[in-house]
């Protein structure tokens, strides 16, 4: 893998965004909201409507708004709410700390437990241990987040009254308390991921058991655990790191319901208050928030691969 | 003779496998002995067991195995008693496996040295520090100019010779008592394929190892084997020293075999009128592959395309039989692609008079005239049609002749000796060989003028070999198709081919009359490539 390479996928980062942001604009410019009615409330006279939309540029053609709007994102002002009248920038980063919280929590429990699951499952294949693997990842691919999180709270929370409901502690100010209310949520964001993942893990597992090259490792009379951890897996995670990464996406979809049903004030719970309230730039910034995420997941998802694997050329 | 002399002994062993609704039998009765030194051949075509007796041997059979209470032995063990556990100890360091496919036996992600030392270490109790000098010396010793940098590189960074001989050092690493080679040139380039064969059998010498040699190969076998075991459907039909074997086949099924096997002198192509007209100019033709990228040409960077087949001038006279060999990346396929279409080329190719430049030029008569066969029925045979579905393609499109579509599928069947019932089968239902009947017959509905034949016996069983070929210049004889015949089988093209094109990265190294390639005079490449090629078996004294 050249530095040009790299160079070149960093390039392809700020192309994504730059046509993500055209996306952003475009459709919050479509949206059915006057940001100076927000602003003054439906009493306010048409006077002072009209001097704030041309104060705020509202009257400037849409091609001079969105170089406004961009020129401030590239400099880190995300612009101002319309609601609180705060900068949006240091809020919205605030809140993108807590969700990331949550989500490497979530990612960290997942590899955890799907890998494991997945190489039981592909090690004693067809035996018990396999279909009790594949049954729950039956369940739980087939449980949606607002699914699971309700029964989470009904059961753990309400009805045994083993963990808080619902909230949030920074970590930094009470470590387990904070833990204590993540537990529930990080479960819930990481269920349908254990399940696709260690489906995932076992299918590339039993394929990769099968190649001739196990089969030379086994005839060299390598003990089955080093045939299995230092053969086998290697080469069974590189296609789980890509669905890994695409499953970041997905877990960045989970997180905005996660954060709504357990009250966490990250940059889901953000997005959607943002949306009910019509608070243009905090939906624009966001958006670009989750979207540069996404980008840079996928990016170290290729160098991991890269690494792993020596034989891809990336040119 | 000594009995403690002997390494391998297999007594009426039998092996089955349960199958939904009963079992298949692949192995009947198997008596076979190698004694310390000895290099026992085990020849067989496909679907023999030939494979399935290594598998037994090493203990690593499927889970749906059943065997017969018969006996394997190595030395003084008997391995059908071994545990899993006392085998994988027993499993490369005395008894050791060569396979067919460097390519695939070799972990992709893990390094060469890696794959060497690891064996050292779990059966000689060695450091990994030890472990890698001694694989150094290994490596050294089969024969790796670079033994230090081998170890450190990846499988995908070395070539296909240098990985095979980093998987004999592997077999021989712990001196075993006997070495399985399980098909271990087959998927080499003929050059590359006889040093491994000389490093074979001068390690063979050296260490004194017991070897099963498994081969389709008879001429490979009468050179190598000291002993040769024929195996058909299970059982051993015939056993005996390599030389009375071959001078003297007892079994008909021997006979059949060695008789299938190409002989150079013994030409199947009648004559050539060497007056006519070329029907084929092939004019400085290059083909290269890759495409200069956009980030290439915003920093105005040179662009190096890899060169399929560079400045090929060649000429082919109707009803000509051109063979083209070179081993694998020489731009043999590369020449056919561009003559059919399927590959961009510069230069010019002339049909019949008529200049073809490119894709454009090739107008519906050109498609008529000129059929590729390929080398897997299987990838160019589309499984979800019918039979009848792919040979009515061809009558469709060029459809001039008698009868109706159906009519002319059956009538092309009885050509290429298919029954007229196949009509209604779907491809899968047909064994390889009737498959590249299929593809043949396809060719020929089109009444072309050129048939490009792409390595179209090579993933055929020798006998099934035999009887396409036989067919294709039954075929010739009729229709007067001129053939371009790519192979590596040198000995089957000197007997088909009326001129022979070597290929060599990319460049036409000479063409040459089938019958004068073997001159004194030829290119060097064509001269090396030759000395290679193993002589077939009945020419072969002991």
């Amino acid at each position: 893998m050249s530095a040009s390479y790299i160079l070149k996928r960093i390039a392809l980062i700020f192309y994504t965004l730059f046509v993500v942001s055209i996306l952003v604009f475009g459709i919050t410019q479509i949206l059915p909201a006057d940001a100076a009615v927000m602003m003054l409330g439906e009493n306010a006279t048409q006077g002072a409507l009209a001097a704030l939309r041309d104060q705020m540029g509202l009257n400037d053609p849409i091609w001079l708004q969105y170089l406004h709007w961009a020129g401030g994102v590239v400099q880190g002002d995300f612009g101002t709410s319309l609601r609180t009248g705060q900068t949006v920038g240091p809020a919205l980063f605030s809140a993108l700390g807590t969700s990331l919280t949550l989500a490497v929590l979530a990612l960290a429990l997942m590899l955890i437990l799907a890998v494991p699951m997945g190489i039981l499952a592909a090690v004693r294949r067809g035996k018990l241990s396999d279909l009790v693997v594949g049954f729950l990842s039956y369940i739980g691919v087939s449980l949606p987040e607002f699914v699971t999180a309700t029964l989470a709270v009904v059961l753990v929370a309400d009805l045994w009254g083993l963990l808080p409901p619902a909230g949030y502690i920074p970590l930094s100010e009470d470590f387990w308390g904070g833990m204590q209310r993540l537990i529930l949520p990080v479960c819930v964001a990481s269920v349908m991921m254990i399940a696709h993942v260690s489906r995932m893990v076992r299918s590339e597992l039993v394929d990769v058991m099968h190649t001739d090259y196990i089969r030379a490792a086994r005839l060299k009379g390598l003990t089955r655990r080093r045939v299995l951890f230092r053969h086998g897996l290697r080469n069974a995670l590189l296609p789980t790191i890509t669905i890994v990464a695409l499953d970041v996406g997905y877990l960045l979809g989970g997180i905005i319901v996660v954060e709504e049903i357990f009250s966490i004030p990250g940059i889901g719970r953000s997005l959607m208050s943002a949306i009910q309230a019509r608070d243009l730039p905090v939906i624009q910034a966001g958006v670009m928030i989750m979207a540069a995420t996404y980008s840079i997941v996928n990016f170290a998802a290729d160098l991991m691969y890269a690494w792993l694997d020596k034989r891809i050329q990336y040119d | 003779m000594v009995k403690t002399n002997t390494v391998l002994q297999v007594e009426n062993y039998s092996l089955a496998y349960d199958v939904k609704g009963g079992a298949v039998q692949v192995l009947n009765g198997i008596d076979l002995m190698i004694r310390r030194g000895e290099i026992l051949g085990l020849v067989g075509e496909s679907g023999s067991g030939k494979s399935s007796m290594a598998s037994a041997i090493m203990r690593h059979l499927a889970g749906n195995a059943r065997e017969n209470d018969g006996s394997i032995w190595l030395g003084e063990t008997d391995l059908r008693t071994q545990s899993e556990h006392q085998m994988s100890a027993i499993r490369g360091r005395r008894v050791s496996m060569v396979f067919q496919d460097p390519a695939t036996s070799l972990n992709p992600t893990l390094r060469l040295g890696e794959q060497l030392a690891e064996v050292l270490i779990r059966h000689q109790n060695l450091t990994m520090a030890q472990a890698w000098a001694e694989g150094e010396a290994r490596l050294a010793h089969v024969g790796l100019k670079t033994p230090r940098e081998m170890m450190q590189r990846m499988p995908h960074e070395v070539s296909g010779g240098e990985k095979q001989r980093v998987v004999i050092a592997t077999a021989f690493a712990c001196n075993p008592e006997l070495i399985i080679f399980d098909e271990p040139t087959t998927a080499l380039d003929v050059i590359t394929a006889r040093q491994i064969l000389d490093l074979f059998a001068a390690l063979q010498q050296e260490t004194g190892v017991a070897s099963l040699y498994i081969s389709h190969d008879l001429a490979l076998l009468s050179q190598t084997a000291d002993r040769v075991a024929v195996l058909q459907k299970g059982m051993i039909v015939e056993e005996g020293e390599t030389g009375t074997l071959f001078r003297a086949p007892q079994h008909a099924y021997t006979q059949t075999l060695i008789a299938a096997a190409p002989q150079p002198e013994r030409r199947l192509v009648q004559p050539l009128d060497r007056a006519a007209k070329p029907l084929v100019s092939v004019r400085d033709v290059t083909v290269n592959y890759g495409r200069k990228s956009l980030l290439d040409s915003l920093l105005r960077r040179d662009f190096a395309p890899v060169v399929g087949s560079r400045a090929v001038t060649l000429d082919l006279r109707p009803g000509e039989v051109l063979g083209i060999v070179g081993e694998s990346g020489s731009g043999k396929s590369t020449l056919a692609k561009a003559m059919t279409g399927l590959n961009r080329f510069e230069g010019l190719i002339e049909f019949d008079g008529k200049p073809v430049r490119g894709l454009s030029d090739m107008d519906a008569n050109y498609r008529r005239d000129v059929q590729i066969i390929f080398q897997h029925p299987d990838a160019s045979l589309n499984p979800r049609q019918r039979i009848s579905e792919i040979l009515a393609r061809p009558v469709k499109l060029y459809g001039k002749g008698d009868g109706s579509v159906r009519e002319r599928i059956v009538a092309m069947l009885e050509r290429v000796r298919l029954p007229a019932s196949y009509i209604d089968r779907y491809p899968h239902e047909l064994s390889g060989g009737e498959k590249q009947r299929i593809a043949i017959a396809r060719a020929f509905l089109s009444n072309p003028r050129l048939v490009i034949c792409d390595e179209i016996t090579s993933a055929l069983d020798v006998s099934v070999q035999a009887s396409v070929i036989e067919l294709l210049m039954e075929l010739h004889r009729d229709t007067g198709a001129a053939y371009v015949f790519i192979t590596h089988d040198i000995n089957l093209v000197r007997q088909i081919a009326h001129r022979i094109a070597v290929m060599y990265r990319g460049d036409l190294v000479e063409i040459a009359d089938a019958e004068r390639i073997a001159d004194a005079d030829r290119a060097p490449y064509t001269r090396k490539l030759l000395e290679a090629v193993t002589p077939p078996a009945s020419t072969h004294s002991a």
